[in-house]
């Protein structure tokens, strides 16, 4: 089955968190953009904004570094999923995930991930998005390109 | 999500007593809720329970007042306003800020939806909110820095993750016109908060925020945010303020000639501060919490803006025409903490007496004339440290008791307060008598009357407006009526918490309207206003301010008056060349504006008025 994908155009992204708060009003009931699973991580003063979202990866290193087993990969959608009942929030797949795509819930102690909403046809935080920043597109229909380029040193 | 947020109540209150460091929390009742809804509405209720009327604005007397909307936080379309409200020390009377940005959504998940905050600290301090508490703490570290470098330094301190609201120098010296600010440009600009903020050593507030807000309906209110955001963006100014921000109306004015130009005195300027010409100069818009409209730019000078008032007040007005320069005085005003609109004004002014010889070269060591971009970034930094000259032009409006009330016909300014808006009003007739009456002083946020100048159908604007309104700009009849319904929907939409750029009438038809709020506040409180409550609720506002007014400085309608130039003088250029404000026509605006309003011919609020909201503030 094609997986289907989160993607950001950090470009197009203004900073106004609608897609974290909205998260948490659907899966929480309650607005606090902290408690949403996609966070936009923004500096005014350093004029930065970058999305910290999951991507759901072929090996999870969260799925790995998980204690009590809460995170598990479903074999047939691909979906990365967390069991908030069974957390016992040690913040290990917080600290192993390579995205920062992992939060932290203080108050209830347990981690916030993301589900890419399974009970709706696209999730939340795409159809917030007042600018087209968040996608959720075909994993093949994306061009190969390197997350991470080698610096360039100059001559 | 968790137990403890369900129960928290609507609208909690922590009273700040600085001079003793105790803190308080109160609950604001609900059927106070019912009446005065949030933001700026409560703000007043509560500035007229701690009024002191006749204290000095700058003495520990003052109550200062930030108070989040009922919607600031939730998923309600560009919620992340609040409002920061006082006695003004510029000009004596209600000095009330509307600002945007992180700080007031953050505050609510802290717990706390309105700080009271009373009395003068013995040394700097800042509060820091978190779950429920407010905590004072010292400040001493960050006394003296400009508002970049609090935040940045205090994010340093306390984490990235906080969302804080300072004051800069201008503020720490009680400059009478200084801003508090939040992030790089946001600023609850006007009326001198950020004076008061200084004058009870309050150097900033910080908030961290871990609660969830409770949603009544949080999947109809998510629904019903989806909805009006595809029908919001259909809106073209919206559009348009999404590119290129407000800088857009520049063009406009300026093709009317109604652009402040040389402190009013000529009224066209050059097009190098188009909004082409400024877009050179941005990196990327950005927007505030929960914005769908996102017209904050980030400029490549390293700061944020410039608005349409900041080309404005910091370019024509004072003579700057370099696009670079007027951006580099932008960025200087907001690190300093100063508003702008003031600023730019007192700028203007004090270069017309100096042209004039009210102000010589000894009084000031310097020559003042406008375009010296050098003499400019000098003034500005003197007057934010009080010193020189600077020191003198700090006091602001207070000058025209020193200077001569001959000296006052070149301010631009109504009540004390100078006039925000770049636009020349001599040719908008209801956006003067918006200007007149605005509870504030000369202020454009308070009514802005401006969709005739957009020709709709007389079908639409009878709609807008509920009764026929005459669709020439020029003409004073029917313009009381105009005036009225912006007065009250704007005090709505600033009792919410909710941006006037998604405002119904503010500069497009195609937004949030009384229905549309009466639906959010359902879905995300559980409240129910109908629309005449609305209504009822803006009028209680404006009421509440002209009695709140009337008791500290008895304005009535000797002061609902426009600077002597708009009257005296037509204006020299372009399309609205001619125009001016006729003092009859204008006073039959004035009359037509009480009688909706149900004041009396004096525009003072009837007895029995008076006694309704007397009886309310008991409550």
């Amino acid at each position: 089955m094609p997986q289907k994908q989160i993607y950001a155009r950090p470009a197009l992204c203004t900073g106004c968190r609608i897609c974290a708060n909205a998260c948490s009003v659907y899966h929480h009931g309650v607005a606090n953009p902290r408690l949403g699973a996609i966070n936009i991580r923004q500096n005014l003063f350093e004029r930065y904004e970058f999305q910290e979202l999951c991507r759901h990866c072929e090996n999870p290193p969260c799925v790995n570094a998980c204690m009590v087993g809460c995170i598990t990969k479903d074999d047939k959608t691909g979906l990365v999923l967390h069991d908030r009942k069974r957390c016992v929030g040690c913040w290990m797949c917080v600290m192993a995930c390579p995205y920062g795509a992992v939060k932290r819930d203080v108050l209830n102690k347990v981690a916030i991930k993301c589900d890419q909403c399974r009970d709706r046809d696209r999730p939340v935080c795409v159809e917030v998005c007042p600018t087209g920043a968040l996608v959720l597109d075909l994993r093949e229909d994306v061009p190969q390109e390197p997350f991470f380029t080698e610096p360039t040193i100059a001559d | 999500m968790s137990d403890n947020d369900l129960a928290r109540p609507m609208a909690l209150n922590a009273i700040v007593n600085l001079t003793d460091e105790t803190v308080e929390y109160l609950a604001t009742p609900t059927e106070v809720l019912k009446k005065f809804i949030g933001g700026r509405g409560l703000n007043m209720y509560y500035l007229y329970k701690y009024l002191k009327p006749h204290a000095d604005p700058l003495s520990p007397d003052n109550v200062l007042i930030i108070g989040t909307g009922l919607l600031t936080g939730t998923p309600a379309p560009n919620s992340g306003r609040h409002s920061v409200t006082c006695i003004s020390p510029e000009s004596g009377i209600i000095g009330d800020a509307n600002i945007g940005g992180f700080f007031g959504p953050e505050m609510r998940f802290a717990g706390i939806d309105r700080l009271i905050i009373l009395g003068r600290a013995a040394r700097p301090v800042y509060l820091y909110l978190t779950e429920g508490r407010v905590e004072i703490r010292d400040a001493s570290a960050y006394w003296g820095l400009t508002c970049n470098r609090t935040q940045q330094q205090l994010k340093y301190d306390l984490g990235t993750d906080v969302e804080i609201e300072c004051i800069g120098p201008a503020g720490e010296n009680m400059v009478r016109y200084a801003a508090v600010m939040s992030g790089v440009k946001n600023a609850a600009g006007r009326c001198g908060t950020g004076a008061v903020m200084g004058s009870k050593n309050l150097k900033a507030l910080v908030a961290r925020g871990t609660y969830g807000l409770p949603i009544a309906d949080p999947r109809g209110l998510l629904d019903k945010y989806i909805e009006l955001k595809n029908y919001m963006q259909k809106s073209k100014v919206t559009q348009i303020l999404g590119r290129v921000g407000t800088p857009l109306l520049y063009d406009v004015s300026n093709y009317l000639g109604a652009i402040r130009t040389h402190n009013s005195q000529q009224t066209v300027f050059f097009d190098t501060l188009n909004a082409e010409e400024v877009h050179k100069y941005v990196d990327k818009m950005l927007s505030c919490y929960g914005c769908v409209i996102h017209c904050r730019h980030r400029n490549k000078l390293g700061g944020e803006g410039p608005e349409y008032t900041t080309e404005v007040m910091l370019g024509a007005n004072i003579g700057i025409a370099d696009t670079y320069q007027m951006i580099a005085l932008n960025n200087l005003v907001n690190d300093l903490g100063l508003d702008v609109s003031s600023t730019g004004t007192y700028l203007g002014w004090a270069i017309e007496l100096f042209e004039k010889g009210y102000l010589t070269e000894d009084a000031v060591g310097y020559a003042l004339q406008f375009g010296d971009y050098e003499m400019m970034r000098r003034l500005i930094e003197d007057i934010a440290h009080r010193k020189g000259f600077g020191n003198i032009l700090a006091e602001g409006s207070q000058l025209v008791n020193q200077y001569g009330p001959q000296t006052a016909d070149f301010l631009i300014a109504v009540k004390g307060l100078p006039q925000s808006d770049p636009h020349d009003v001599r040719y908008i007739k209801a956006f003067a008598l918006g200007i007149a009456t605005s509870s504030r002083g000369a202020d454009h946020l308070r009514s802005r009357p401006t969709l005739e100048i957009l020709d709709l159908p007389p079908a639409v604007t009878e709609k807008i407006y509920g009764a026929p309104v005459d669709p020439n700009p020029m003409s004073y009849t029917s313009k009381g009526r105009v005036v009225y319904f912006s007065d009250n929907i704007y005090a709505v939409v600033d009792c919410m918490g909710i941006c006037k750029f998604a405002c119904h009438g503010f500069n497009s038809p195609r937004n949030l309207d009384y229905d549309h709020f009466s639906a959010l506040t359902k879905l995300a409180t559980g409240l129910e206003f109908s629309k005449p409550d609305l209504e009822q609720v803006g009028c209680r506002v404006v009421d509440l301010e002209r009695l709140i007014n009337y008791r500290v400085k008895g304005i009535d309608r000797k002061d609902d008056t426009l600077p002597a130039r708009y009257f005296d003088e037509p204006m020299p250029s372009a399309r609205a060349k001619g125009s001016f404000i006729d003092r009859r026509g204008f006073d039959q605006m004035l009359d037509d504006y009480y009688l909706l309003r149900g004041w009396d011919h004096d525009g003072r609020l009837t007895p029995a008025r008076v006694q309704e909201l007397e009886n309310l503030t008991t409550l």
